[in-house]
This record gives C-alpha cells, sequence and structure tokens, in this order.
C-alpha cells in the first residue's frame, strides 16, 4: 500500500528529456539509494512523483494512487526537496505550524520533530540564522511532520556536519526498520552505501540499475584478498604453485583476485611466506558505480551536462 | 482537503512575517499622513472634501500592493511553492485560501484606516469638512477599505503570473503614481476605467464621469478578478 511506483515516466523540458522512459519500484521496510550524477533526473523524478511538475507521459503512484489524490498528503508522504524552502525571516517553528496546519497536524507534532530533529534550542531562531546544516534538518523535519509512511528525501546529507551525517545515517535506517518506504537521492557513494539496502541508479534520465545494493556490488566488483610480505619473491612462487596470480601495486601490496582469504592464509602460512598484513577486501559501491557508468558510453561524452 | 485548514496555514505565514504586519502598519499611516498634507492645502475650484479627506488612499494602497506582492512572491523563492504544494495539492484552493489571508487582515486595517483617516482628515479640514453627510462618511469609509483589499488581491494575482516581486511592483507602482496621474489629467472616458481610478470615485464626494462610486468599484473588482483567475491559472498550469 505505501509503495512508490514509477511507470515509463517521461519528462520533457523543451527539447531536453530529463527523465526518459523509466519504471521502477520503491518498496517499504528498506532504505532505496537513488544515485545518479547531478542532472541525472532524479530531482526531477522526485517532483514528478509529488505532483509537482507534469510528466510527459507515463505514471507515478504512491500507494497506487497519484499523488495529487491524497488527502492530506503530509500525513502520508513527507519529502525534503530544498533546505531553502523555509522563509528566512520566518522562525524555524512557524514554518513547520504553517505546515502542519494545511493538513491538520496538531503542533505537538511541530515541536516532536524540532526536538528529533535536534533543532529544539533553535525552534524559535529566524531561519536565515541558520547554517546549511540547520536548514537541512528543519527540511528533515518537515518531511517527518506527518509521520508519514513514505519519506523521499532529496541529497539529505548536503551541509551536514560529521555528526550529521552520522545522525541521518541512523535516521534512515530507523525509519526502514519501522516499515517504512524511504527513497534517499545522492551524488555521493560511500554515504549512500552507509545506509541503502536497495539502489536505483538513473544516468542522463535513463534508469541504468534497480537492484539489491549487495547484488550491485558482487555484480560488478570482485572481491580480492590483499597482502603485504617482507618477501615477494617467496609469496609469488607460493601463489604461483596453487594457480594464483598475484598482482604487485605501486604502495608496495599485492592483491590477489578470485581467492578467499582463508585459502590464500593456509596456503602462506604451509609456505612460511612472511607475512605482514592480510585482509579481505570487499567491493565498495564506488568501484561498482564507476564500473557501470565506464560502460554507459554517453556518462563519458565530454559535454556531459551538469 | 477542507478549505479552513488551507487558510489556516496560509494566514500563519503571514502573521509570523515581521515584514508583512510591518506592511500592514503602513497602510493607515501612510493614508493618513498624506490626507492630513492634502486636507491643509484645499485651494482650487474644484476642491471635493472627501477626496480630500481620502487622498491618502493614493499612498496607502502602496503599501497594500507591496503587502499583496509580498505574500504571494515568497512563495517562488528557494523552492517554497513545491513545499506548499506538496502540503497542499489542489492548486486553485490552495491559491484561493492564499488570497483570502491576503484579503481579511487587508480589509480590516483598511476600515482602521478609513476612520483614523477620516478623522485626522476632517480635524485638519475643519469647517470645510462640515459639508460631508453621514452617508458619504461612511461611503468613504468603507470605499477605502474595499479599495486598498481589491488592489492587494490586483498586486497578489499579478504576482503570482509574473513570478516575481521585483516585476510586479515595477509595473504597478510607477503605473500608480506616474502614468494613472498623467493619463487621468488628459482625462477621457479610456482613462476611467483604469483600475485605481474608477476604484477612487467611491472617495469622492461628487463625481462626473459615467460610473457612480460603486460602479467604479466594480469595474476595479473586475479587473482584480482578471489578475487572480491569470494568476490561479498560472499556478495551476505551470511545473512548480
Amino acid at each position: 500500500m505505501t509503495s512508490i511506483d514509477v511507470r515509463d515516466l517521461t519528462k520533457e523540458y523543451g527539447t531536453r528529456r530529463a527523465v526518459d522512459h523509466v519504471t521502477f519500484g520503491v518498496r517499504p521496510g528498506k532504505v532505496t539509494g537513488f544515485l545518479g550524477p547531478n542532472g541525472a533526473g532524479k530531482s526531477t523524478t522526485m517532483r514528478l512523483v509529488l505532483g509537482l511538475d507534469r510528466p510527459t507521459s507515463g505514471t507515478a503512484t504512491v500507494g497506487g494512487r497519484p499523488y495529487a489524490e491524497l488527502t492530506e498528503p503530509l500525513r502520508h508522504v513527507g519529502a525534503l526537496l530544498d533546505a531553502q524552502a523555509a522563509h528566512g525571516s520566518r522562525t524555524g517553528r512557524d514554518h513547520l505550524r504553517a505546515l502542519a496546519a494545511s493538513n491538520r497536524i496538531p503542533v505537538a507534532r511541530a515541536d516532536a520533530v524540532l526536538e528529533e530533529t535536534g533543532l529544539a534550542s533553535v525552534a524559535r531562531h529566524r531561519v536565515k540564522a541558520y547554517s546549511l546544516g540547520m536548514r537541512q534538518r528543519l527540511g528533515i523535519a518537515g518531511a517527518l511532520l506527518g509521520d508519514p509512511e513514505v519519506i523521499l528525501l532529496d541529497e539529505p546529507s548536503n551541509g551536514l556536519d560529521p555528526e550529521g551525517i552520522v545522525w541521518i545515517r541512523e535516521l534512515l535506517r530507523r525509519l526502514a526498520a519501522e516499515g517504512r518506504t524511504v527513497l534517499v537521492s545522492s551524488h555521493l557513494m560511500n554515504e549512500t552505501a552507509s545506509f541503502a539496502d536497495h539502489l536505483v541508479v538513473l544516468g542522463r534520465g535513463r534508469l541504468l540499475a534497480d537492484t539489491p545494493m549487495r547484488d550491485f556490488i558482487d555484480a560488478r566488483v570482485q572481491p580480492h584478498v590483499r597482502i603485504r610480505t617482507t618477501d615477494a619473491g617467496a609469496l609469488k612462487a607460493a601463489l604461483a604453485g596453487h594457480g594464483h596470480d598475484a598482482v604487485e601495486h605501486e604502495e608496495g601490496h599485492w592483491t590477489v583476485t578470485h581467492a578467499r582469504v582463508d585459502e590464500i592464509g593456509a596456503l602462506l602460512s604451509a609456505a612460511g611466506v612472511p607475512i605482514l598484513e592480510l585482509a579481505s577486501a570487499e567491493g565498495t559501491l564506488e568501484q561498482a558505480y564507476l564500473d557501470l557508468t565506464a560502460t554507459e558510453t554517453e556518462f563519458t561524452a565530454p559535454n556531459q551536462e551538469a | 482537503m477542507a478549505f479552513a485548514p488551507v487558510f489556516h496555514s496560509e494566514w500563519i505565514k503571514i502573521r509570523s512575517l515581521r515584514s508583512q504586519l510591518a506592511s500592514l502598519a503602513t497602510i493607515p499611516a501612510v493614508t493618513a499622513l498624506f490626507s492630513a498634507l492634502s486636507s491643509s492645502d484645499t485651494g482650487g475650484d474644484d476642491f471635493d472634501p472627501l477626496f480630500a479627506v481620502f487622498f491618502g488612499a493614493s499612498f496607502g494602497q502602496i503599501a497594500a500592493i507591496a503587502f499583496g506582492t509580498a505574500a504571494v512572491s515568497a512563495e517562488f523563492q528557494g523552492g517554497a511553492l513545491r513545499l506548499s504544494l506538496a502540503a497542499v495539492p489542489r492548486r486553485g484552493r490552495w491559491f484561493a485560501a492564499k488570497a483570502t489571508a491576503i484579503a481579511v487582515p487587508v480589509l480590516a486595517v483598511g476600515l482602521v484606516t478609513g476612520v483614523v483617516t477620516l478623522l485626522v482628515g476632517k480635524a485638519v479640514l475643519g469647517a470645510k469638512a462640515d459639508a460631508l453627510g453621514w452617508a458619504e462618511q461612511v461611503r468613504g469609509v468603507v470605499g477605502c477599505a474595499v479599495y486598498l483589499t481589491l488592489m492587494a488581491l490586483f498586486a497578489a494575482g499579478l504576482t503570482a503570473l509574473l513570478r516575481s516581486s521585483a516585476a510586479t511592483l515595477g509595473i504597478l507602482i510607477p503605473f500608480l503614481l506616474i502614468v494613472s496621474f498623467v493619463i487621468g489629467d488628459m482625462s477621457n472616458n479610456i482613462a476611467d476605467l483604469l483600475p485605481d481610478r474608477a476604484g477612487q470615485v467611491v472617495l469622492h464626494a461628487t463625481w462626473d464621469g459615467a460610473m457612480g462610486p460603486w460602479t467604479g468599484l466594480a469595474v476595479t473588482a473586475l479587473w482584480t478578478a482578471a489578475a487572480l483567475a491569470a494568476g490561479a491559472l498560472s499556478v495551476r498550469r505551470r511545473d512548480a
């Protein structure tokens, strides 16, 4: 009931196609990372889901209905699109009170989300005195105001300090654990890897991937074993004897692909190779993403639009 | 979605901005001040005691227009409109609530402005105000309030269409302070149909054009309705 469903969605601005026949679903109970470079169509897709922009063709629904048909939508869907949306001369609390009133949400909720986002102490300060990170928190507070089952956040980590980044990560995990549908756009790979369960990747308006994050990485990046030794000759000989191929790197360590760390460890120990470091290296989201984009020729075109 | 919660939300937005409250407070202050100045200079053959008293409305309307413009233009900054329309996807209803939240305080402040201006103007005019009957005085007060409200809404509709306070004020203020005066002095029937000239007939004790006080206000109301309709259409049709 609370899924976001995007079907064959297309949005053209003049001759530019910002979103190009995109189809995907966002399911409850997990955090879906919405990835892509700037200009890939992430924000446009979110605006289309929220009924703010009119699609050229295709549909976007929340819980099976177009957003615009929801009564008191903030009670079902919360969104952060732009941290600058709050008027600078209004206090954070008044900003949320106005938002709450439109959907008959009690004022107590405004105070609750100010508390939850760490803004209680500046609730009665004017927004123009807020840092970018505080404005992001206010935007997130607005998204949480109606206690919605569906949450869309566009680049929520923007401007947050390290403490804030840890906070948003834990918040997103918690919201998903509560069974909510969470869609979070980002162009930061490491950040997204820290909270996402599922990935939807856009490039130049087109859908490039819609898979669980683990599958996305494993399909593109080989796990490998990382080794440092004082006796390179013995290492090479021992590995070669078991059919492994070691590659030396400039930093002085070696990597072995298509191998597991417990196998390599036992093998080197039996051969008496002196080991300084032995580690299993998992593929990262960043590696997998770069692998994906390298195969998408349009991405590497020199005049990519920002 | 019901209308009342949306109106409540828009009312909180206006009430929570000091600049908006300041604009409202400026309406009676400016109107009364310029009325006092004009009432002290009563020479000329075409002296009209009622318009001498309410002359300040020509300047008070600038504050009313600034108020209506700011209330709408704030939505076109930093993605505020997206937030508003995500909360209230029924755009027509949202815009109606916005217009109502502009009209109600301007009408209330306009009535206060009318009374204060009448008292100040009569005090300055002295014996020359004796010719004013009760009916004319009431008409002046009510007409002043309605006129200011219509002009604030006219500006609000125009701002929704142009999506910019600079564009709206850049058109309206020179028009009201310069163009209308100049065209008005060349005086012909077409100029009498301009929103400000038609609406201000209600502030005169006597008139010689085709329109009376209430038909004049009705003409202004038509301008306002057209501006609001254009603004509403723009809000409904365009991507937020």
